[in-house]
């Protein structure tokens, strides 16, 4: 059981290629983290992992528990267990929340089938009092005035609600005060499961003081470059990703 | 944008069943019965047949007449208005069809096919429901008219402008016509020529009804233009809500619409009317649409547009009495084929008066809708304030919007703002919806929704989940 | 004009002429003069007579820039001053020289444009009658240092037709400023402008006209502006004189990364009416547009704002912005405004926004509170609200004259006690 990525090559559609061959296994029950500079192919890893339209894959796979789901549509993957938690999540005005996650929760369920209104809610206020969310936030449209923070318990609680097998965390922790990023963590920690597989993508070490991953992954230029356990991630706070350069020029 | 064809191909079988069920549900038609048609074509003697057939008073006749030259006169507004209204050919409608029988106060008197059309569309079991009063107009007559006893006995009247005019002359004759003037523009001259059908709705003083009156228009016959006139007068301190929806079969030709419709909400009265336009995409729905609004009075139109081919409708507000309340609240729903021409016009004509305007429109398909507007405030008032805002959401890359509004200021005692903006469902937004698990119509409709959502709840329940779902039908075509 | 005229230039007269004849005059109803005032297109009344003028006078008043990189002087379509220290290969002349020494370059842009916003008939006039005006015409890769400024003087009960032809090459930079102005404050008449303006590919265009003119004189100002890839086009209109001024800004964005800035104050007071129409045209995706037009009515002033933003079909990725904003001074002045859109694209941002209001008695009281009286508070806050489209000229040299002209206008106002 992982989410396995397989020599995944993307390209845009002007042919600038953006992922150049990366390979890397998730397997459930752990959590990786991806670090790299800006402009390295993190976030575009994401992106097509979740089957965004604007990147081509041009070569490779993408196997969830051993089945490709490279020629899935969008919200098939998601509904199949992956879930992308957005760097920048978008607004939907008019949209509110709590009818935004019934609806992807409705999307998942067989033909015929309702959600129970009064267990759903009682889940959702569950999750947002452990998220500290006001409940306010159902009745908000989706992310329509949201601080940056606040954005983000957003998509964790999206996350927690959509129970999803393999998450994927754009950044989540950029531009979060500590106080921010602590609840992020505690959402995130409350998620680990034998069964889940979670991969952060960050820039900073800092996130990793609260969600200890299993592996550290460091990607560069469109690949993985190296990779180690957690220790990885303080070498690299501490020595900038210059280092990585050294043994090349050895 | 272009989108790709994933998933709106897979709908789940109720989805296809309620797309089924309703793309046919205003779309039937039964064989025409008419024991009076006044053929044709637009002449004084179609005039004459008209006033004969309904008996009219000599002032009406008159009236009719004199209507008539200045449609005539008049020139077809085409130097701002959409070239299509040249297509629109007066020779080839008919004019006036009806069975010549008075509305029926029971549906078990209404003809067994009218009332069969009616139960289809649902108008008897929503009077049950919700409804304080029912006209159902087939053709050019109201075929039933009824209201619920206890508000006769308050002395509301709620009749057919026929009967309006002959049995409650004193109310009816001194603000028939005098909201909108024959001479308006070239359809409300049509209209004030061969008139028929359409409501006379009087609320004595200090009386406020709980539930709304409603009036249905359906067109049963080919080639025929339907032309109601209904006058709503709000007696000092009342208030009401009229709701009105429409449908017509699809044709193979054109089929003309063109109601003129006025309010009068005296002092401190409060009127609201509710349109939902669901006419077949052949119908020329070309309406005009004032209130004017006494001291302290307030009328406002609550209007949505998703059928016809083209609507011309700019509903006004004329506040003429001080504190007088003026609104629109517009949701307009052109798909390919459609052209929704709509807007709002508010004229200020007393101290403290206020206005306000919320138009949203989604261009779908090769659709156009238009947003005109007016607002005027002359000289010498104080204490005016108008806000405007239109919006308008594309959805594909060949639809198209245009925004025209008009604001004269005269006098620094007053406030107007006017916004518009022009936006469309974003790939990026469509990309997080999805990546949530909705497929693409699914994900469509909701953005949608969302834009229209706050306009929506100023309908009336029953229809807004009716609209909601009229909205999530029509936007289903739009991807893939 | 000397005999020495280009003969496509003659025949083009001709045939304006022609068409000046054969376009009827705007009347009441046409959708392009809505809330128009359609009397003053009567230019019967002038009588022709031109008093004698001293120019030496007129040159000494000739007052703007402190030192402009050229500076030229007209005083009734006629040169009366150049001075220029611009780069030898920067072409800028007086109209009429230019067609004698440069007529290819002159034909290949003069006029070009359909006017669509009204005064086609009058542009056909303006064609038909030019006589003079200025030609500027910078070479790729060449940035002009300071502004080209130019003083138009109207003398007497006469008509001009002020040309103004500008073209910038491949990532060019100049900024040219024009100033209208009659020589006394009592003789009425009337200037039909035209102003050409082509922004080449990655260029700076920055163009601004101060209107000055007295209060009995009309103005007609056409003005036509190119945006090519990646340029940006900036035009600023200052109305401050003349009884009515008729403004029809049109502007093409013709290719991506094309930019425009369409800015104006205007300040009319007593009975002055200030007339604009404007059109953003995009025409080619990727391109945007910014327009702010901010009037503040005195008087029995009157203001039109027609504007009308155009995305054409196959214009994606458009945004274009237009805000219109009327601050009423008195209760007898009156502002119409039109906003318009029409968008036949997707993948656009495009709003537009019209406000009238007045000064809030609550920033009176603000003012006052800090021992300001409440007359000379209202002229610091209608200042300030001018000041909004100033400052996106982004020049300071500039800025500053444009202030100093709205400045005088104040003065003038408040000495009038309106």
């Amino acid at each position: 059981m992982s989410l396995l990525i397989d020599n995944l090559h993307a390209s845009l559609e002007n042919g600038t290629e953006i992922l150049k061959g990366v390979t890397l296994e998730i397997p459930a029950g752990e959590i990786h983290a991806i670090m790299g500079p800006n402009g390295s192919g993190k976030s575009t890893l994401s992106k097509v992992i979740a089957g965004h339209q604007a990147y081509i894959p041009t070569a490779g796979k993408i196997l969830m528990d051993g089945a490709d789901i490279s020629e899935m549509s969008i919200d098939e993957r998601s509904r199949a267990g992956i879930f992308l938690a957005f760097q920048y999540p978008n607004e939907v005005p008019g949209v509110s929340n709590a009818n935004f996650i019934r609806a992807a929760l409705q999307a998942r369920l067989p033909k015929g089938e309702e959600i129970d209104a009064v267990a759903y809610y009682k889940h959702l206020y569950a999750q947002m009092d452990l998220l500290e969310m006001d409940r306010k936030f159902t009745g908000r449209a989706v992310n329509e005035g949201f601080s940056g923070g606040e954005k983000k318990r957003n998509e964790i609680l999206q996350m927690i609600m959509l129970d999803p097998k393999y998450c994927i965390l754009d950044e989540t922790d950029s531009g979060l005060d500590i106080d921010a990023l602590k609840i992020v963590a505690k959402g995130v920690n409350a998620m680990r499961s034998e069964n889940r597989g979670m991969l952060l993508i960050t820039h900073y070490q800092r996130l990793l003081d609260y969600i200890k991953p299993d592996r550290v992954h460091v990607m560069a230029d469109g690949q993985i470059v190296k990779s180690g356990g957690p220790e990885l991630a303080l070498e690299l706070e501490a020595k900038g990703y210059d280092f990585l350069k050294e043994p090349a020029l050895a | 944008m272009s989108f790709q064809d994933t998933d709106s191909a897979v709908l789940d079988a109720e989805t296809k069943d309620a797309i089924d069920v309703d793309r046919t549900k205003g779309d039937f038609k039964f064989p025409e019965n008419h024991k009076f048609d006044a053929g044709w074509g637009l002449t004084s003697a179609t005039v004459d047949y008209i006033s004969d057939v309904k008996d009219d008073p000599d002032w009406v006749r008159e009236f009719r007449h004199k209507a008539l030259a200045v449609f005539e006169s008049k020139k077809t507004p085409t130097n701002w208005a959409t070239t299509d209204l040249d297509n629109i050919d007066f020779d080839k409608i008919r004019y006036y069809l009806s069975d010549g029988q008075k509305p029926k106060r029971s549906w078990d008197e209404v003809p067994p096919e009218v009332l069969e059309t009616f139960e289809r569309l649902g108008i008897p079991q929503q009077e049950r429901a919700f409804l304080a009063g029912v006209e159902a107009q087939y053709d050019s007559e109201a075929t039933y008219s009824n209201m619920k006893e206890e508000l006769s006995k308050q002395g509301v009247i709620f009749v057919t402008s026929a009967e309006g005019l002959k049995e409650h002359e004193e109310i009816f004759r001194p603000y028939f016509g005098k909201v909108i003037p024959t001479g308006d523009n070239k359809y409300s001259a049509l209209n004030s020529a061969v008139f028929s059908g359409g409501s006379f709705i009087y609320i004595p003083k200090g009386v406020k009804l709980k539930q709304p009156l409603q009036a249905y228009f359906r067109i049963n016959s080919e080639s025929f233009g339907q032309f109601e006139r209904t006058l709503i007068i709000a007696d000092e301190g009342s208030e009401v809500m009229y709701m009105e929806g429409c449908t017509a079969p699809k044709f193979e030709t054109a089929t003309l619409h063109s109601a003129v419709v006025e309010l009068v909400a005296l002092k401190g009265a409060k009127i609201q009317y509710v349109t939902v336009q669901n006419w077949s995409s052949n119908v020329f729905n070309l309406v005009t649409k004032r209130g004017l609004a006494m001291e302290d009075a307030e009328v406002r139109w609550i209007d949505c547009n998703i059928g016809s081919r083209l609507t011309m409708k700019y509903p006004g507000v004329i506040m003429k009495g001080e504190r007088a309340r003026g609104e629109v609240i517009s949701i307009a729903l052109a798909n390919t084929g459609q052209h929704q021409d709509t807007g709002a016009k508010m004229i200020h004509a007393a101290n403290n008066t206020t206005s306000n305007v919320v138009s949203k429109s989604i261009s779908v398909g090769e659709g156009r809708s238009t947003y005109r507007g007016q607002v005027h405030i002359p000289k010498h008032l104080k204490g005016c304030k108008n806000n405007t805002e239109c919006d308008a959401l594309l959805i594909n890359s060949s639809s198209r919007t245009d925004t025209y509004p008009a604001i004269t200021v005269k006098g620094n005692q007053h406030a107007t703002q006017h916004e518009a903006s022009v936006s469309q469902v974003s790939e990026e937004m469509l990309f997080y919806m999805q990546q949530r698990g909705l497929n693409q119509g699914q994900a469509m409709s909701l953005a949608v929704n969302g834009f229209i959502n706050d306009l929506v709840r100023e309908f009336p329940m029953e229809y807004s989940v009716e609209l909601k779902r009229l909205i999530d039908l029509e936007m289903e075509g739009s991807v893939g | 004009m000397t005999s020495t005229l280009p003969a496509w230039f003659t025949a083009r007269q001709e045939s304006a002429k022609a068409r000046y004849e054969s376009i009827p005059t705007p009347k009441r109803g046409d959708e392009q003069w809505r809330f128009a005032n359609i009397k003053q297109l009567k230019f019967e009344g002038l009588s022709g007579v031109v008093k004698d003028t001293d120019t030496s006078e007129i040159i000494a008043r000739s007052t703007g820039l402190q030192s402009p990189a050229a500076k030229f002087v007209f005083l009734n379509d006629e040169v009366i001053s150049t001075a220029s220290s611009l780069p030898e290969n920067v072409i800028c002349l007086p109209l009429a020289e230019a067609l004698e020494k440069y007529s290819e370059l002159v034909e290949a842009h003069f006029m070009k444009q359909e006017t669509r916003l009204g005064s086609a008939k009058y542009a056909a006039l303006h064609q038909a009658s030019v006589k003079n005006g200025l030609f500027v015409h910078v070479p790729d890769g060449v940035e002009v240092e300071g502004s080209i400024e130019i003083h138009h003087w109207l003398s007497g009960e006469t008509t001009v037709f002020p040309h103004t032809l500008i073209v910038t090459g491949k990532s060019s930079e100049v900024r040219v400023i024009e100033i209208f102005r009659s020589t006394d404050d009592t003789t009425p008449g009337l200037s039909i402008a035209y102003k050409d303006l082509y922004a080449g590919p990655n260029s700076g265009l920055d163009y601004i006209a101060i209107q000055e003119l007295n209060e009995v004189s009309r103005m007609i100002a056409i003005k036509e502006t190119s945006t090519d890839r990646d340029a940006r086009s900036k035009s600023f209109i200052l109305n401050t004189g003349a009884s009515w001024a008729r403004n029809e800004s049109l502007s093409r964005l013709e290719a991506p990364g094309a930019h425009s800035d369409m800015l104006s104050v205007s300040i009319p007071d007593h009975e002055q009416e200030y007339d604009q129409r404007t059109f953003q045209h995009h025409v080619s995706p990727n391109t945007n547009s910014d327009l702010l037009y901010k009037n503040t009515l005195y008087g029995h002033s009157k203001t039109v704002f027609s504007g009308l933003i155009s995305v054409d079909e196959k214009a994606h990725h458009t945004d274009a912005y237009q805000t219109c904003r009327n601050l009423f001074m008195s209760d007898d002045c009156e502002a119409n405004s039109m906003p318009g859109l029409e968008i036949n694209a997707d993948q656009v941002a495009c709003s537009h926004g019209s406000t009238s209001a007045q000064i809030a008695d609550e920033e009176i009281f603000y003012l006052q509170a800090r021992g300001i009286a409440p007359d000379q508070a209202r002229q610091l806050i209608a200042r300030g609200y001018s000041v909004e489209a100033v400052m996106r000229l982004k020049n300071e040299e500039t800025e500053a004259l444009i202030l100093k002209f709205i400045d005088e206008k104040f003065a003038r106002i408040a000495t009038a006690g309106s």
